[in-house]
């Protein structure tokens, strides 16, 4: 290494000397790194230092130097020192030095999200995991990404280092990070350097979209992961205790519990699922999102993770016509105004955020437009620089040389002709290694300027060019705006329009602060002269910076949408008075009552006389409600229920027994079903996976409380754990088309059969773990069934298959749940009163498959009288909103041996009952919970309306409430439509690209899209198809979706492409 | 229990021992005899939906026709069978105007749906002719007072013709009213629809939508150039598509609708424009959108059949309660509509049309309109108010005595005429109903 030439000071060449030690010991191979290649044809010796003379360095956010000089060696930098000091200092031979006065120079860009295409491992290889995407033992230094295309367009960005990312695959395998440099081209030809190699273990809950193959749905990915991190720590641990001794294999990979999890999310509520996870199997996680994250903002920032976001701002929606913008949902238009918010809400709420040009909907060129855009919706310009330099080098362990322009960090720089995002600015050079990019030059900037003209010897005004770049010659009075001005390097052509319309061609060359022209007039003849730079040019760029977003509201409340609710609904202490309360309990119907709710609970139901006698004074100071005569009935409990399940799939239909996977994880409490069903009086949902296969997932329990501001706020705590089974045409595939005939079972007779295997299967399991045996999530939750602490709810239509059920849980000891549908319980009630709680069915569905051929709207009653606890439930989102009429359907098909006190607990108490929570919720009794609903008449009438809804003496809906929102999303809507409409052109402009953008699209795959397409599992693809067809048939298509009857998807599907 | 008592009035008064054999199975109910003896029912509450509530009247009919809606007792000298419905109500039978009945069984089994012909263009195909009289879903639709349907064919572009049907025959042809109600017509969505779940690009969608509006246009011309030919020249060759299509052009003695099934503000205002040009009479199927082009509806007099108030809102943020008061919104700007069943593929539910009526009432709307909007706005709509919808003298003879008002879950109906003839209310659910009682009764669970 050489040293300085001369040497002005001891203490420099000390510090020198050190920090060129230092460096020596942790930096990438040097010049005989035995990675180089031999050299090729003559051996370069490139400078090996460089000072960077002049500009602005921004060290790190929110601190910055004045006309500094970067000094750079061997890729590292050495030291950022003012200019005063630099022209004091010796200046070491081999050093390039760089004017960049006037410049600003940032540490480089990380792009902490680099997906990339790792090779596959083949899933029949020795020690390869069972399931296709599990494969932590990929390696993304494997691929072949980035290549230098790759590289070159992420350094126009401003990125000097990238973390590379598996891509494909539930564990997709380790994570890189590394430098965008390309491989040297001086003596080393070095490869470019590693910073980071297996950081992280890529994992993302993706769905396979092979047919039949696991997991089809995200909850069965989460099921997966899992099991899969349970898998890694028992291996981990029974390695070290010499109890298990198998081969190496594709789990031990995740043996390092140091290592983060880098999850990949395409929906924002899963990130929740991941948090859920890093903290369940006590492993730091990092979250790269999908720019919606302010949605759940709350939830997400109380889980402290990292998170890498995508600018992902939508379009502005076509509201250019009555039709697009009476069809446009307020919550698009919403998504609209706020996404370029996210960063800045990010950022406010405390979570450690990183920006990624992936994921993008407009084309990654744009990402400094997003980010200015993202700036004018208050993100500072510190946060801003921080998301791209200082919290990516964090968020990923390399803070120590990555992120900042300091001492010791690598030489890794972006140059900028004006600082970044809060105005225009370019992009001039790219550091990466101590290696120059030169991206854009900035031949205008450096021509513009304020010239004095001299012509023939004369001085003949001034020729002003500006950054636009406009010129315009003033001389006395006359001002003249040239034409066809075009800077091209050092070279200024424009042209001059004389009075009669003939044009003169003026050119000149630039050197230094003087332009040498030409003019050549309409009649051929040329003339020269010169203009000497006298001043700077007025900064006519700036005035055409986009205007500001105006106001963006706050985000008020949860869920993000329509209907955000605030404040949380609070509990209170009330009386209601003159009601007609339908107790659905023992109380029966009482006639002019009084219901007193506290603390949640009831405290008093009871006639106004007994209240009078009993409990009156106490209540002195509680809110009274006089309900004139309006009826009071419990909540009503839906047994059997998908709403809030259906975008991430309510079936992990793939393998017959998935036991392991839980609805709780498919379940999205924003979705606006939850708000239309406490509209009409549903308070307290069982949501169960679908019928797909023989044992499907485990279900559960939820009460209605919008305005969650976490899907699990909605969870009942302490309901007793349920699980879903099905029989019948769903689970042997029936109905699937022509060429699902190979999984097992096929038969009533195979589905009897594999559940008694599973069972026996559950018995063994219990026994290994006692000695030691590694943990199945699978068999977990069906020793859970055996022990009775979960129980069974089984989609079940004919009798054979119900007394089948019956017989099997005999076997085993079990007490079935309850048979949901069970639309031939009234064949065999007398066994089935015997073997289960109850039975959930549908009260009058009939005839829409050939085993509901015998289903009649009578079973109801008749199955009640005969003993079996029977409710009505609604597996439909659409008939989950009126489910008073269900109940009085018992009364209509009862033959007058129902009355309408026994009804309404068939859509309340019962269900309760069947779903072990009778004892808190169903009936209004003093002591359970306060859920229950005003209605203006019977709660059995078909001509009532639900008025208020109130779970745990909380009021979650009223008719007053509900007027208030639509005051509201009425002049939300108007407000957006006309932002939209009245906003800058710049945005209708963009739409009117979109066509061209889309067609561009299609002819060139963009990976991210492909990705998405990839998600889109086999169920969800033939969904698709169900709804274009109901589209072209002019029905709703949302009315066919599984989100209204979830057990016949399957059927439904086949309805429109079967056989 | 009073449908016992009423009916056992009745089958004493008629002898008519064939009611109640009850029907063993689906295919066993009995189809009712013609009227053979006048009727006069009486002592009863009388929703005539013409206008105006007898609180204690009788009705009269013979030969299928009522001959007589009036207060008070008939004239002591009445010849015919007297049946005391005190306590009861008379109401018309129901219309549920737009249905699947009778075009299809079991939907998930491919050889009992007959609803949609292939093709884009099937205009020839009627409803009536593939109706399966011996559905299960006839007996257990009209147990519940629905007497009579419009069957509807679905598939392409032109769809087919719907028929009207009652609910009780022993053939195709006894139970067609009218073998064509209208030809019914898929609009093309006018605007491109942005969900993950479309693959089109907008433009390909609007490239689509085109090539449909051209078809249909392309063969409206070719009916009417066909249409003149054969009007010149009888002897013309008959092309059987074309041909079907003469009853619906301008040039027909006695014109039919076009209904055009559609839901969108944007399909609304050009199946509107499309059918004033072409002077075609339109009614809207669908219609969710009806509200936002009520001026047009009113001006052009354009119907809608509502397909039902058991449906979504528009948007996520519209009104929870959308779908529930599209009647009362249609009413109160003043246009024409009548209620339907719930869209989509079953034909099993349309015994609950009463209860989507309902909805509309607890949601505002007047409950005797929502009860018209079942009975007199469809056969207004149907083009069947002169015989059918209301209970007037002269008019057919169908209707039901109820123990309350139909729009309540809880009322049941006790008995039913079609014109004129007493309907058998049993059915196949009755009978599996009846069955496991016996089991119980034998196993000694349950008494009676």
């Amino acid at each position: 290494m050489k040293l300085a030439r001369t040497i002005r000071s001891g203490t420099a060449l000390l510090a020198c000397a050190l920090a060129s030690l230092a460096m020596g010991a942790q930096a990438r191979p040097t010049a005989n790194s035995p990675l180089a290649s031999p050299p090729d044809g003559m051996t370069r010796q490139v400078a090996p230092r460089a000072a960077l003379v002049g500009a602005t360095v921004h060290v790190r956010p929110g601190e910055q130097m004045e006309d500094a000089v970067v000094l750079i060696e061997h890729g590292e930098i050495r030291r950022v020192v003012p200019r005063a000091e630099y022209d004091r200092m010796a200046r070491p031979g081999g050093t390039i030095e760089v004017d960049y006065t006037g410049r600003h120079i940032y540490a480089g860009f990380i792009e902490a999200y680099l997906p990339v295409r790792a090779p596959g491992v083949d899933s029949s290889a020795v020690g390869a995991h069972w399931n296709e995407g599990v494969t932590p033992h990929r390696r993304a230094l494997d691929g072949s990404a980035p290549n230098a295309r790759d590289r070159d367009n992420l350094r126009k960005m401003g990125f000097t280092a990238a973390h590379l990312v598996p891509d494909q695959g539930v564990f997709r395998g380790r994570t890189a990070l590394i430098s965008l440099a390309d491989p040297r081209s001086d003596s080393s030809h070095e490869p470019p350097a590693v910073y980071r190699d297996g950081f992280a273990d890529a994992v993302a809950f993706e769905r396979n979209t092979r047919r039949g193959g696991y997991p089809s749905s995200h909850m069965g990915a989460v099921a997966l992961i899992r099991q899969v991190l349970a898998d890694a720590d028992w291996q981990r641990r029974t390695r070290q205790t010499g109890d298990f001794t198998g081969g190496p294999d594709a789990i031990d990979e995740l043996a390092d519990a140091n290592r983060p999890l880098f999850f990949d999310i395409e929906r924002e509520m899963t990130t929740l699922h991941a948090a859920d996870i890093a903290s369940e199997f006590k492993r730091n996680a990092i979250i790269v999102g999908n720019g919606m994250e302010f949605k759940w903002l709350e939830a997400i920032a109380a889980e402290n993770l990292p998170v890498i976001v995508p600018l992902r701002f939508p379009r502005a929606p076509d509201v250019s016509g009555f039709g697009e913008a009476d069809s446009t949902d307020l919550e698009r238009l919403m998504e609209w105004e706020q996404a370029p918010t996210n960063p800045r809400r990010l950022a406010e709420a405390g979570v450690k955020t990183a920006i990624t040009s992936a994921k993008r909907i407009r084309g990654a060129g744009n990402l400094h437009n997003d980010l200015r855009s993202a700036v004018r919706h208050g993100l500072s310009a510190d946060d801003a620089l921080a998301m791209l330099t200082t919290n990516p080098a964090e968020i990923l362990g390399a803070a120590d040389r990555l992120g900042s322009v300091e001492r010791g960090r690598r030489a890794n720089l972006v140059v900028t002709d004006r600082p970044l995002f809060v105005g225009p600015s370019r992009i001039l050079d790219v550091w990466t290694e101590g290696e120059r990019h030169v991206i854009a030059t900035d031949d205008v900037g450096a021509m513009a300027g304020v010239y004095e003209v001299n012509f023939r010897g004369e001085p003949r005004g001034t020729l002003t060019i500006t950054r636009r770049p406009r010129v315009t010659l003033e001389d006395g009075d006359v001002k003249t705006r040239a034409e066809k001005v075009s800077i091209d390097g050092d070279r200024l052509s424009y042209t001059v329009k004389e009075h009669d319309g003939s044009v003169a061609i003026a050119t000149a060359q630039r050197r230094g602060t003087t332009l040498h022209g030409t003019l050549m007039i309409p009649d051929g003849r040329t003339f020269s002269w010169t203009a000497v730079r006298v001043g700077d040019a007025p900064d006519d760029e700036r005035d055409r910076e986009e205007r500001g977003p105006g106001e963006i509201p706050d985000l008020k409340g949860y869920p993000f949408g329509p209907y955000a609710v605030e404040e949380k609904p609070q509990q209170r202490r009330a009386i209601f008075t003159n009601a007609t309360i339908w107790t659905a309990s023992e109380a029966g119907t009482i006639e002019n009552g009084v219901l007193a709710i506290d603390g949640g609970k009831i405290a008093f139901v009871g006639t106004r006389s007994a209240f009078n006698r009993s409990a009156a004074s106490r209540w002195n100071n509680a809110e009274r409600f006089d309900l004139e005569g309006r009826h009071i009935a419990p909540g009503f409990v839906d047994a059997h229920s998908h709403t809030g399940t259906f975008a991430l799939g309510v079936n992990e239909g793939t393998q017959a027994v998935t036991s392991e996977v839980r609805i709780a994880d498919a379940v999205d409490s924003s979705h606006i079903n939850w708000y239309r069903q406490l509209a009409g009086g549903v308070t307290t949902v069982n949501t169960l996976h679908g019928s797909a296969n023989p044992i499907g997932g485990q279900s559960l329990t939820q009460k209605v409380r919008w305005g969650s501001r976490h899907p699990r706020d909605m969870h009942m705590d302490g309901a007793t754990p349920g699980i879903k089974f099905a029989l019948g045409e769903n689970v042997k595939q029936s109905n699937w088309g022509d060429t699902a005939t190979t999984r097992y079972p096929q038969t009533r007779m195979g589905v009897e059969t594999i559940m008694r295997d599973r069972f026996h299967a559950a018995q063994r399991y219990e026994e290994e773990r006692r000695r030691g045996g590694r943990r199945n999530l699978e068999l977990e939750a069906l020793a859970e069934v055996l022990r009775g602490d979960r129980l069974i709810h089984c989609h079940s239509y004919r009798q054979d298959e119900i007394l089948m059920l019956c017989l099997l849980a005999k076997e085993f000891g079990i007490t079935i749940g309850t048979f949901q549908h069970g639309l031939e319980v009234y064949k065999v009630a007398e066994a089935v009163r015997e073997a289960a709680i109850g039975a959930s069915i549908f009260s009058d569905w009939w005839n829409f498959k050939v085993e509901v051929w015998d289903a009649i709207p009578y079973a109801g009653p008749l199955q009640h009288e005969v003993g079996v606890n029977t409710s009505f439930n609604s597996d439909s989102d659409e008939l989950a909103r009126r489910m008073h009429a269900e109940g009085a359907k018992a009364v209509k098909y009862s033959g007058g041996r129902v009355s309408p006190e026994e009804a309404i607990k068939f859509v309340t108490i019962n269900a309760a009952v069947q779903l072990g929570i009778g004892d808190r919720v169903g009936s209004l009794e003093a002591g359970k919970d306060a859920d229950f609903v005003i209605w203006s008449g019977s709660p059995l009438s078909t001509l009532s309306r639900a008025e208020s809804t109130w779970i745990d003496g909380a009021e979650y809906f009223s008719l007053e409430m509900d007027r208030e929102h639509r005051k509201r999303i009425a002049s939300e809507r108007r407000r957006l439509i006309q932002k939209i409409l009245a906003g800058p052109p710049s945005e209708r402009e963009e739409k009117k690209d979109e066509e061209q953008e889309k067609k561009e699209e299609a002819e060139t795959p963009d990976p991210d899209r492909s990705l998405r397409a990839r998600m889109l599992a086999q169920e969800r693809a033939l969904v698709r198809e169900r709804m274009l067809e109901a589209l072209n048939a002019n029905r709703d298509p949302t009315l066919d979706s599984c989100g209204v009857c979830g057990c016949s998807e399957f059927h439904f599907i086949k309805q429109t492409f079967g056989n | 229990m009073a449908e016992m008592n009423l009916r056992a009035r009745l089958a004493a008064a008629l002898c008519a021992v064939a009611l109640w054999q009850g029907a063993a199975a689906q295919d066993l109910t009995r189809s009712a005899p013609p009227q053979q003896t006048g009727i006069a029912i009486t002592n009863a509450r009388i929703h005539t939906m013409a206008g105006r509530v007898i609180e204690r009247g009788h009705v009269m009919f013979q030969d299928g026709v009522i001959t007589a809606v009036e207060a008070g007792d008939p004239p002591s000298r009445y010849a015919g069978v007297r049946i005391d419905a005190q306590g009861s109500h008379i109401y018309p039978g129901m219309i549920a105007a737009s249905t699947r009945l009778g075009l299809i069984e079991i939907s998930a089994v491919r050889a009992t749906r007959d609803f949609a012909e292939t093709g884009d263009i099937a205009p020839e195909v009627r409803a009536w002719v593939s109706v399966n009289p011996d559905s299960v879903m006839f007996p257990v639709t009209r147990s519940n007072g629905v007497l009579i349907a419009g069957s509807f064919p679905a598939g392409g572009l032109i769809q087919g013709q719907a028929s009207i049907l009652r609910m009780d025959g022993w053939t195709t042809e006894d139970m067609t009213i009218e073998p064509s109600m209208g030809l019914v017509i898929s609009w093309p969505q006018m605007r491109p629809v942005d969900a993950w779940w479309m693959d089109q690009r907008a433009d390909e969608q609007r490239r689509r939508r085109d090539e449909r509006l051209r078809t249909l246009n392309n063969f409206f011309d070719e009916a009417a150039a066909y249409d003149a030919l054969r009007r010149e020249d009888s002897g013309h060759p008959v092309d059987v598509s074309l041909e079907a299509m003469r009853r619906f052009l301008p040039t027909a003695d006695d014109q039919l609708p076009v209904i055009v099934r559609c839901a969108d503000v944007d399909q609304i205002n050009a199946a509107v424009a499309w059918a004033a040009e072409r002077d075609l009479r339109l009614i809207i199927l669908g219609g969710r959108d009806a509200p936002l082009a009520a001026d047009l509806l009113k001006e052009h007099d354009v119907p809608v059949i509502i397909t039902g108030t058991y449906a979504f809102p528009k948007r996520d943020d519209s009104p929870y309660d959308d779908a529930f008061t599209l009647p009362l919104r249609l009413e109160e700007a003043g246009v024409r509509w009548c209620l339907a069943p719930k869209g989509g593929n079953e034909a099993s539910d349309v015994r609950n049309l009463p209860y989507e009526a309902a909805l509309a009432a607890a949601h505002g709307l007047d409950p005797e309109i929502a009860m018209k909007g079942v009975t007199i706005y469809a056969a207004e709509i149907m083009g069947i108010a002169d015989r059918y919808g209301t209970i007037e003298p002269g008019k057919s003879a169908t209707l039901i005595i109820t123990d309350g008002n139909p729009l309540e879950m809880m009322t049941n109906v006790e008995l039913a005429f079609i014109d004129g003839r007493t309907i058998d209310l049993h059915n196949k659910q009755r009978e599996l109903r009846d069955k496991y009682r016996e089991k119980y009764r034998q196993l000694g669970i349950i008494e009676d």
